[in-house]
């Protein structure tokens, strides 16, 4: 018998791998995108990505019991995985993408090539999933951490792009420095235009964990995709009809277990009726690997029973179970009765408990912030508010103009604003320390935060104040007054005080017009007026 | 001069404008003038009427030069919020260099606000390049530790491409400040450095003046079309803002600023940055001995 691969299967591995490279390349566009390039409002719908993703939009309708319209596109996602099965995972997905790539840089390697048993159990994503899901019935959102885009986006933000900085950054100087002006100047203009934020607190934790997941790789194929991705899992749960079935013709097949060696997401094409449909991405691996061209994925109209995971019911309930216990344990902080003075959200941000059900940590405000003064955050928001956008005025300000991060969050945890809502919305009050304020504590004159203050009349006045010295001399200076009324609290002030470390006017959430209960002034009237 | 005879100055130098043109030519037969003031309605008709009659920026732009523009592009803000200076004077200027054969016109400032939200907001990224210049944004790898030699700054980070021309020329917009009163041209030299520029603000009057004795432009055109009267030096709404439809050229940086304070009713030498300045020998800063010509169009 002649032993030929299928050229047909050859061509559609390589028009996948193409679809992947489409779709990888058209995010990372996308993520460059996402940022302020001349134009107040962004005219490309840069998250349109997570508007796809169903794993989002159930968990935030869950825990918020709301719908978000956008997220309604994911419907699309959720209809063609029912009728083809996981083809998402193998020809959109860009996390998948990136994975793949990765497994075969590894594979191509001696050392790092991932191993090939097929014992471990493709069920953790199931259980991740089941975690997810139960845990947003408490409202506690913890889908961004694991999901595919989120995940991507996040590391993207807060790792990738302070890396590309530093490599501008370094090559214009390398330029500078080798006396190549035009090139030198041609980096840092574009660096100028690009405005990749440059500096994250707990990059370090974010980037370690993205080194991680594609390390992962070398241990086994698309070892996120296969064990880890609850949206895969959720896609293979939704993967029903597989109208495209996987066909072994009998008399080519040599029983040579290549297909099953090979499959990326060890879905066992081989034997046919032993196929894992539901973890089949159909990337035509198999079918292009074959050499006997003997598999084929063939259109069939029928159901079938799914063959997926064997999830057994104990299993379940013991993950449900785990997951009651889990959750609580993301709320159980003082963080709900009482503000954090550091939890300044960004302008748009729903009221907290609402914010946080809805809120996918994908870090597209994080992106979008012109001063890099959205950080993700640690311990500001609490236990689940891990990697939820805060603003860190000593790291960035609020720019008044700017409303970026609520044209671009997925999934309305920020509200979208025009920049003339924006420009009146409250996120928080400066505060000054007149034990460090230059005028007041030394007697030195000083007015940066003044100069600075955006609105108009000036939230930040001027008094004069009198210092006495330790000679008894008493010296008299202009100082700043907070209007705690007309301050918006977008932090440009404690951005800009000349006391780097601890900044003698510093903003905290108190105030904040989201929120009932961090509320400072009972009645805000002009009579109130100091 | 208060602000009566300023305007009834202008109303003369409009009326002798229409009916005695020959009076100019006496004036340039003695010499330029120091200082050319011209009011009108059209922000880049009376910068360029006031470089003429200066006597053209050929005087002051040589064929082949290097010419570096500096507006004041400090903030997030629309023209009319007069926070930045008016993009049509810096067009104007950008074509009254490249005309008198400049070889490369650069538009560059340090802002403080998200530079490129300044650039295309205060309109002058679009106005200058259209009009050939090169709008750069200012790049920290291009700062340097430079010997300023200031009476108080003996040094500070200076952008290269201040350095690195054969012209500058200083456009800043007239505002006021809460520490020096007013902001106006020497003030606007700290658009041209780097470091930690808030600290200056612990002896703002030297800083300018130290900055100005380094910075010294081959010319000085006070954008007063617009001016900002009120929460300086960023404004933010209209009625902050007046229209003086005004601009102030000259050499004598000292001279301009002077000329500049009038427009808020502030006597020169009232202001400590103009007395020091005089005293460093950078200017004068009695407008009284200064040769000014008005005009009006």
């Amino acid at each position: 018998m002649k032993r030929e691969k299928s050229k047909k299967y050859f061509w559609l591995q390589h028009l996948r791998i193409f679809s992947q490279l489409v779709f990888f390349s058209l995010f990372f566009i996308l993520f460059l995108k996402t940022h302020y390039a001349g134009e107040d409002y962004l005219k490309t719908t840069v998250e349109r990505y997570f508007h796809f993703d169903p794993l989002l939009a159930l968990t935030t309708f869950i825990g918020s019991r709301l719908i978000f319209a956008a997220l309604l596109y994911s419907g699309i996602t959720l209809l063609l995985t029912l009728l083809f099965g996981r083809f998402v995972c193998g020809w959109v997905c860009p996390l998948g993408a990136l994975h793949q790539f990765f497994s075969f840089i590894f594979k191509k390697t001696r050392w790092l090539r991932p191993k090939r048993d097929d014992q471990m159990s493709l069920a953790p994503k199931y259980f991740i999933l089941i975690i997810i899901l139960v845990a947003s019935i408490l409202s506690v959102n913890l889908a961004g951490y694991l999901d595919p885009l989120s995940f991507l986006y996040r590391s993207f933000s807060v790792y990738i792009s302070p890396v590309l900085n530093q490599i501008l950054l370094q090559s214009g100087n390398l330029a500078y420095a080798l006396g190549l002006k035009t090139l030198g100047q041609n980096i840092g203009q574009a660096m100028g235009n690009l405005a990749l934020n440059g500096v994250f607190q707990n990059a370090f934790l974010i980037g370690l964990i993205f080194l991680i997941a594609l390390a992962l790789n070398a241990w086994k194929e698309r070892f996120w995709c296969r064990y880890l991705c609850p949206a895969g899992a959720l896609l293979g749960l939704f993967s029903r009809f597989n109208l495209f079935k996987l066909k072994i013709d009998p008399d080519k097949c040599i029983d040579c277990h290549l297909c099953s060696i090979q499959c990326e997401t060890n879905a066992q094409p081989y034997p046919a009726d032993k196929w894992r449909s539901s973890e089949c991405i159909y990337c035509d691996t198999c079918a292009a690997i074959c050499p006997t061209g003997a598999i084929s994925f063939p259109l069939r109209w029928q159901a079938e029973k799914i063959k997926g995971v064997d999830l057994s019911r104990r299993k379940v309930l013991l993950s449900s179970l785990t997951a009651l216990l889990i959750a609580p344990i993301f709320k159980i902080t003082w963080h709900r009765q009482r503000s954090y003075p550091a939890l300044i959200r960004p302008p748009g941000a729903l009221p907290e408990e609402e914010f946080l059900t809805k809120c996918v940590r994908c870090g597209e405000c994080l992106k979008a912030c012109p001063t890099n003064g959205l950080q993700p955050a640690l311990t500001e928001a609490g236990p689940e508010g891990i990697w939820t956008p805060v603003l860190v005025p000593k790291i960035g300000y609020c720019e008044y103009y700017c409303s970026l991060c609520t044209q671009v969050c997925p999934t309305g945890a920020i509200r979208e604003l025009t920049i003339e809502e924006k420009t009146k919305v409250k996120i928080g009050t400066a505060w000054v320390d007149r034990s460090r304020c230059l005028p007041y504590a030394l007697g030195k004159s000083c007015i940066v935060c003044e100069e600075h203050c955006p609105v108009s009349p000036k939230a930040i006045q001027l008094i004069k104040v009198e210092t006495l010295t330790p000679e008894g001399k008493v010296v008299s200076n202009l100082a700043p007054f907070v209007n705690v009324e007309t301050c918006v609290g977008c932090g440009i002030c404690e951005n800009k005080c000349v006391v780097v470390n601890e900044p003698a006017i510093r903003v905290t959430s108190i105030g904040e017009q989201r929120s009932e209960k961090n509320r400072l002034i009972l009645e805000i009237s002009g009579e109130n007026q100091p | 001069m208060d602000r009566r005879d300023f305007i009834r100055n202008l109303f003369l130098a409009g009326l002798t404008a229409k009916i005695a043109p020959q009076l100019f030519s006496q004036v340039s037969s003695t010499g330029w003038p120091e200082l050319a003031v011209v009011q009108g309605d059209s922000p880049a008709a009376i910068t360029k009427e006031a470089l003429a009659a200066l006597g053209g920026m050929k005087r002051f732009v040589k064929r082949g030069d290097k010419v570096l523009i500096k507006p004041n592009i400090g903030w997030d803000r629309t023209p009319e919020m007069a926070a930045c200076t008016n993009p049509e004077v810096v067009k104007a200027l950008v074509e009254l260099a490249l005309d008198a054969g400049a070889k490369e016109v650069i538009v560059i400032d340090h802002t403080i606000n998200q530079p490129k939200r300044c650039y295309v907001r205060s309109g002058i990224q679009e106005a200058a390049s259209q009009a050939g210049a090169k709008v750069l944004f200012a790049e920290d790898q291009r700062l340097k530790n430079v010997a300023l030699k200031g009476e108080w700054l003996k040094e500070w980070e200076v952008y290269q491409d201040f350095m690195e021309v054969d012209k500058l020329i200083n456009v800043p917009i007239a505002k006021v400040h809460s520490l020096s009163k007013v902001t106006l041209g020497m003030k606007n030299w700290l658009g041209a450095v780097g470091g930690s520029r808030n600290q200056l603000h612990q002896k703002i009057d030297q800083a300018m003046v130290d900055l100005a004795a380094f910075f010294r432009p081959a010319l000085t055109v006070l954008d007063g079309y617009r001016i900002l009267f009120r929460n300086g030096p960023q404004g933010g709404l209209i009625s902050d803002t007046k229209l003086m439809k005004t601009v102030v050229a000259g050499i004598d940086p000292v001279a301009v600023d002077a000329y500049g304070a009038t427009f808020f009713d502030y006597k020169p030498q009232d202001l400590l940055f103009l007395r020091l300045a005089q005293e460093r020998g950078l200017g004068k800063n009695q407008l009284e001995k200064v040769k000014i010509e008005k005009r009006k169009i």
